[in-house]
């Protein structure tokens, strides 16, 4: 590896404040790989903070990434309010599953409460880690779905897209709880470790315009999300960073409608290129992205490495900076080879 | 008069389900049956014909998946009633196909979806559901005997379950076809595995299907 003039934090710390950067930032997303790269059973990724910090922390180095370690998993949400979830087990699986929902009928919702903070589900597991974060002194991440993902993790999916239609009603009040949960969170992380130390990461992969409309989006989305987004940011919250996973180009006039902070964050699956993603958010965001998991994981080397460099030069454009990151959770089994690919295609760039 | 009456029920038939009123649809399969119209044609020129239409409104993205799925309610509520009353003989059956999320991944909205095209379409669907072991997948095509196995995933881990049961088909019954799709697969990724077919979205999972079939001989 080429050797760094800045070392990663103080490489992230000058990407937020609008500086130059002496490369683009890596961003690692991949929690299951750490764990497995480090000899650690997958299920550690989400089940144990100190092995889970230790994994990403310990590759982190290996490889050269530059954001430090995160903590979490797309079924955020079901546990939280009242369901359960499993641990990833077996050859196959990448994250923590549903096994229950919380909510399977109308009735259901009814009985619905806003979770406690301190003792919900994941979130002791999260504060542990967060400590961790806090103690190494590296961005504190805390990472939540949106409104509309942990709704639809707190009923089916299935049901849930039913009642948008049918009985939109019940889906708003979903939406109205999740909401109120999410400022809770990032409320209380807020006043543990300080608004300025915390960047929420709002994941969506929901919101997949395979599955619902742009109109779709606006109404039963959009709203919750500036409402969140402004509550977040009403805490004294500098930066939210939002991935917005999947092919979500329709939305994406929408999500230009959120406040993110100054600059906000956003990372793009690989249906999104990093030129749209620069087009409707780049004003606002630093953009990061989209390496297309399958291709890490199935892939050639020189593959990846020539979506990274394209990458890289599309992201020069970036107003506000751009950080290299595969466009949704590299996957467990990725050869490790490709994962240096994305660090020497940052080598081989010259960007700044 | 009779024949315009049979006509005009279908068409009623297949605009409840394309229109997602699943009440009508069930109501309609009633009167059709009670006034001695054959369920089968109720079912290919009204059920398999709105399914199509469906499918054509999701590609051209008038619907989207909760659309699907209200459409799909109206489909079932109309062939649970018409379904047994065809007469074997008289049944258009394209083909029987095995259908499952493969081990390791829970989400199976776009199996429901592929199920739900394939049953408007004709097929006989055995459906594993989600989170299947690899060998049940093969059990079931012996047991069936049945033409394709239909392998869903949605994560990238899960995906590389595919190979192994196509692996395990082919070494069982090389002619049996194996058709993959999920967010994860492209063709190249499919072909790479050994699949015989690919289907980006679950309207294109029939037309994949039947294509696969063509060289067959119907069962």
């Amino acid at each position: 590896m080429k050797p760094d003039r800045t070392t990663s934090r103080e490489r992230i710390d000058a990407l937020l404040a609008g500086r130059t950067t002496d490369h683009v930032p890596l961003y690692p997303f991949m929690l299951g790989f750490c764990t497995k790269n480090v000899g650690y059973p997958l299920a550690t990724a989400y089940s144990d903070p100190q092995k889970s910090f230790a994994a990403q922390l310990w590759t982190q180095e290996q490889y050269g990434f530059d954001w430090g370690p995160i903590y979490g998993y797309a079924s955020y949400g079901t546990w939280e309010f009242g369901g359960q979830v499993k641990m990833p087990e077996g050859g196959y699986e990448q994250a923590p599953s549903h096994v229950s929902f919380p909510v399977q009928t109308e009735e259901d919702i009814d009985r619905l409460s806003l979770p406690d903070v301190k003792t919900a589900g994941f979130l002791p597991l999260a504060m542990e880690f967060s400590r961790l974060q806090a103690e190494h002194g590296t961005a504190i991440t805390l990472v939540l779905g949106s409104s509309f993902t942990i709704a639809g993790n707190m009923c089916p999916v299935e049901i849930l897209y039913r009642w948008m239609l049918r009985k939109p009603e019940l889906v708003h009040r979903l939406l109205r709880l999740a909401t109120a949960h999410i400022i809770d969170t990032v409320k209380y992380w807020a006043d543990i470790f300080g608004a300025e130390q915390v960047i929420p990461q709002i994941w969506e992969p929901l919101a997949n315009n395979d599955i619902i409309s742009p109109k779709q989006f606006e109404h039963f989305i959009l709203p919750y999300l500036q409402e969140s987004s402004a509550s977040i940011l009403g805490t004294g919250i500098k930066h939210i960073f939002y991935h917005i996973c999947g092919q979500q180009n329709l939305n994406l006039p929408y999500w230009s409608q959120v406040s993110m902070g100054n600059p906000g964050i956003c990372s793009v699956g690989s249906e999104i290129e990093i030129g749209t993603a620069i087009k409707h958010l780049g004003d606002k965001a630093i953009i990061a992205g989209n390496i297309a998991p399958h291709i890490l994981l199935t892939g050639r080397p020189q593959q990846v490495y020539d979506l990274c460099k394209n990458a890289i030069e599309a992201g020069k454009k970036a107003p506000r900076g751009f950080m290299l990151m595969s466009g949704c959770e590299t996957p467990p089994d990725t050869p490790p080879y490709n994962i240096y690919m994305m660090r020497k295609a940052i080598d081989d760039s010259d960007c700044y | 008069m009779a024949k315009e009456r049979a006509q005009n029920l279908i068409k009623q038939l297949h605009d409840a389900v394309v229109k997602m009123d699943e009440e009508a649809s069930a109501q309609l399969s009633k009167t059709i049956l009670a006034e001695g119209i054959d369920a089968n044609r109720a079912i290919t020129e009204g059920l398999t014909a709105a399914m199509s239409k469906v499918g054509e409104l999701y590609t051209n993205q008038e619907y989207w998946v909760p659309e699907l799925l209200l459409c799909s309610d109206a489909l079932y509520a109309a062939l649970d009633i018409l379904k047994p009353e065809v007469k074997v003989e008289e049944a258009d059956i394209k083909g029987q196909i095995v259908l499952g999320v493969v081990e390791g991944d829970m989400h199976d909205i776009g199996k429901n979806l592929v199920k739900v095209m394939l049953d408007a379409a004709g097929w006989t669907v055995h459906d594993l559901g989600r989170d299947v072991q690899l060998e049940r997948f093969v059990e079931e095509q012996q047991r069936t005997n049945a033409d394709i196995v239909a392998l869903s995933a949605l994560m990238t881990t899960s995906m590389l379950a595919m190979p192994k049961v196509i692996q395990m088909m082919k070494a069982r019954d090389p002619n049996v076809a194996v058709m993959v799709g999920g967010a994860p697969l492209t063709r190249e990724i499919a072909s790479s595995y050994g699949a015989d077919g690919y289907a980006k979205t679950a309207v294109d999972a029939v037309a994949e299907a039947v294509k696969l079939l063509k060289p067959r001989e119907i069962k």
